[in-house]
């Protein structure tokens, strides 16, 4: 493995470089269902849409609790209709899971930073777990419009929670998976699968949405070898647009400066994994 | 359009000396330092936005978790994350004064003494309207609720902060006091132009599966729909036995929650958590206030305040 030792990508795009944010209602035009508890559902919005890779949307759908949820954009299609991945964990999920087809949401967003393109000479090595697979599907298919190519790691409990594994195939990425239960792939964590990958990356750069165990073990990985590592982090939030301060993670600014809590909606979810002070912040949700 | 509704009905209402053009004022710590909803909320429907609660000093606040949603409310022990008055002053009072909104600057102080020296340093910046003095945070260590909680105090507070400025001053009222209405009285006594109240109610959550608080700091403030009747009922205490205008909040999420407020004494209303919940609920309530007064003939918002009649709904 030939690491870059370049320290990190692209400069972080400012709030002004990123598209225009509004809440719109959305339509669900299509389900389908991924796996026992985990859907795709497709939605058309009212009004137009840009995203980039690795923004969310703060969704509030009829009986699914107060307060929006997050969700990762999963794919943005050419005729302004989005995806979200959803697996279901509670009230909120459970209600979008149970909407019908023709039922109403309203999501506000595109909201937070980024995956950056990496470096035209450092090739992608993506690591995702569960719906943390969800905004690498948007992110394969820019890089597959700039004709780039890439490896990416899929793991879950099962084969079914492998989710979207052929979406990234069509969008020609070297795609490798793990199982917990051994019915796909490696038998055991997709972290195992990491040395190889960057191994045959040549020159890496790594990005990372997952459950935080498997985040802190890329984390930890690419700091050894010094792999630049853009990281998308999930914390509860109440607002998304960065007013109420419950989704703080521990990280150095993008600025600089010391470590301090920064808000994952607004200078995450995604971040420079080098900049968060993961032994301070390995915390529960 | 605010302005072409005023020209038949007045939508302006005016408490502690300040002209606010519609009543509806967004709520410390739920609207930032005022800018940043401002792709998605409709500020021509907001009267004046009260900045998140500012100290001397930048503060690092809670550990997270943080928030916890309950049934139709949010738990939240942030700990007062903030700048500093500087940096407000410097980095983030200009962003929200291009907004050309009135701007009310919430304060805390873990020391009679620091509310007093912010409200020296709030006096001679430019952009700020008036001083809502929190003296009734439920997650700090020191200050907040202390103050709130004890009239004494709370006047106190109030008088250090009103030697200090020539601007409006707005204690804000904790709930978890035993009779507000004497908080009120109390601190009228000591100058204040107005009160504000509900802040958020001292509560908590457990998981059973882990047997572990929901936040991590155990104890956090209640807020949403949740503390509604509760706040309705302090506002209408406090307007009675008071003779300070009120401003009130708790849960507020559209015209009828807002008119809830403004018949039982509130001269205006605050608006927190259900903006985060839904940005359109400025235009919503607005439109709808509106609405009310042309269905009820009548011919200025502020004349409804206080206007609750006796005996009960038919
Ligand atoms: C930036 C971001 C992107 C996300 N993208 C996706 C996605 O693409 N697909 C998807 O299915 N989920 C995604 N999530 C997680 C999703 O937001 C939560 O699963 C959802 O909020 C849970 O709501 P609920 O009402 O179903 O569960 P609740 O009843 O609120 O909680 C049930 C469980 O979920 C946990 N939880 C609550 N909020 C979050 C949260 N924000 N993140 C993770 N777990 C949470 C709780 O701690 C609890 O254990 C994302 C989260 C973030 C922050
Ligand atoms: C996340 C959050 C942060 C808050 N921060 C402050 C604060 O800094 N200062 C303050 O006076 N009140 C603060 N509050 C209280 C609100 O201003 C308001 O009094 C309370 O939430 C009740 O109104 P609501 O139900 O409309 O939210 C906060 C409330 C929330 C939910
Ligand atoms: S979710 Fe409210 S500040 Fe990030």
């Amino acid at each position: 493995m030939t690491p870059s030792t370049e320290a990190a990508g692209p400069p972080a795009p400012s709030r002004a470089d990123l598209p225009p944010r509004a809440d719109q209602a959305a339509t669900l035009v299509a389900r389908n269902q991924l796996s026992p508890d985990a859907q795709l559902l497709r939605f058309e919005s009212e009004g137009p849409l840009r995203v980039l890779p690795g923004q969310f949307a703060m969704v509030r759908v009829g009986g699914g609790g107060l307060l929006r949820r997050p969700y990762s954009y999963c794919d943005l299609l050419d005729d302004g209709a989005f995806t979200l991945l959803v697996k279901e964990v509670g009230v909120g999920t459970r209600a979008l899971m149970n909407l019908p087809v023709g039922g109403e949401v309203s999501s506000l967003g595109p909201l937070g930073t980024t995956f950056d393109l990496p470096p035209p000479d450092l090739t992608p090595v993506i690591v995702a777990g569960g719906v943390g697979i969800a905004p690498f599907v948007l992110f394969c298919r820019r890089l597959a419009q700039s004709g780039r190519r890439g490896i990416v790691l899929l793991g879950g409990r099962r084969r079914p929670d492998l989710y979207l594994w052929d979406a990234f195939e069509r969008f020609g990425m070297d795609v490798r998976v793990a199982s917990e239960d051994g019915s796909a792939g490696h038998h055991g964590l997709v972290t195992a699968l990491l040395d190889a990958a960057l191994a045959d990356a040549g020159r890496p750069f790594l990005y990372s949405c997952g459950p935080t165990g498997m985040l802190l073990r890329v984390a930890e990985l690419a700091t050894a070898a010094g792999v630049p590592h853009q990281v998308s982090i999930e914390r509860r939030m109440g607002c998304g647009m960065g007013c109420c301060l419950g989704c703080v993670v521990w990280a150095r600014p993008p600025s600089g400066g010391p470590e301090e809590y920064l808000r994952s909606c607004t200078e995450g979810p995604v971040f420079d994994a080098e900049t968060i002070a993961w032994d301070r912040d390995p915390h529960p949700l | 359009m605010a302005e072409e509704k005023s020209a038949t009905l007045d939508m302006g209402v005016e408490v502690a000396g300040l002209r606010l053009p519609t009543p509806l004022i967004a709520a410390s710590g739920t609207f930032g330092y005022g800018d940043e909803y401002r792709e998605v909320a409709d500020y021509e429907c907001i009267g004046a936005i009260s900045v998140k609660g500012l100290y001397l000093e930048p503060r690092e606040g809670c550990p997270p978790p943080r928030i916890w949603e309950t049934p139709s409310g949010m738990l939240n022990a942030i700990g007062l994350q903030e700048v500093g008055i500087r940096r407000f002053l410097a980095e983030k009072l200009p962003a929200v004064r291009e907004l050309g909104k009135i701007v009310i600057a919430n304060i805390c102080g873990s020391s009679l003494e620091e509310y007093g020296e912010l409200a020296k340093i709030l006096d001679q910046a430019e952009g700020v309207s008036a001083i809502e003095v929190n003296i009734s945070c439920p997650n700090v260590a020191e200050g907040g609720i202390e103050f709130g909680c004890d009239p004494d105090m709370a006047a106190r507070a109030t008088e250090v902060v009103r030697r200090g400025t020539r601007l409006p001053v707005i204690p804000k009222l904790s709930p978890s006091a035993s009779d507000m209405a004497a908080v009120a009285r109390r601190v009228a006594e000591a100058g204040a132009d107005a009160v504000s109240l509900i802040n958020t109610i001292p509560a908590m959550a457990v998981d059973v599966e882990t047997r572990r608080p929901r936040l991590a700091n155990v104890v956090g403030g209640l807020s949403g729909p949740a503390v509604r009747p509760i706040a309705v009922r302090m506002v209408w205490e406090v307007a009675r036995g008071s003779r300070l205008p009120v401003i009130g909040m708790g849960g507020i999420a559209n015209a009828e929650d807002a008119l809830e407020f403004l018949l039982v004494g509130a001269a205006a209303v605050q608006i927190g958590t259900m903006n985060f919940v839904d940005p359109g609920v400025w235009r919503r309530t607005f439109d709808g206030l509106a609405a009310y007064c042309r269905r009820h003939e009548v011919a200025a918002l502020r004349d409804l305040t206080g206007t609750m009649r006796s005996g009960t709904a038919g």
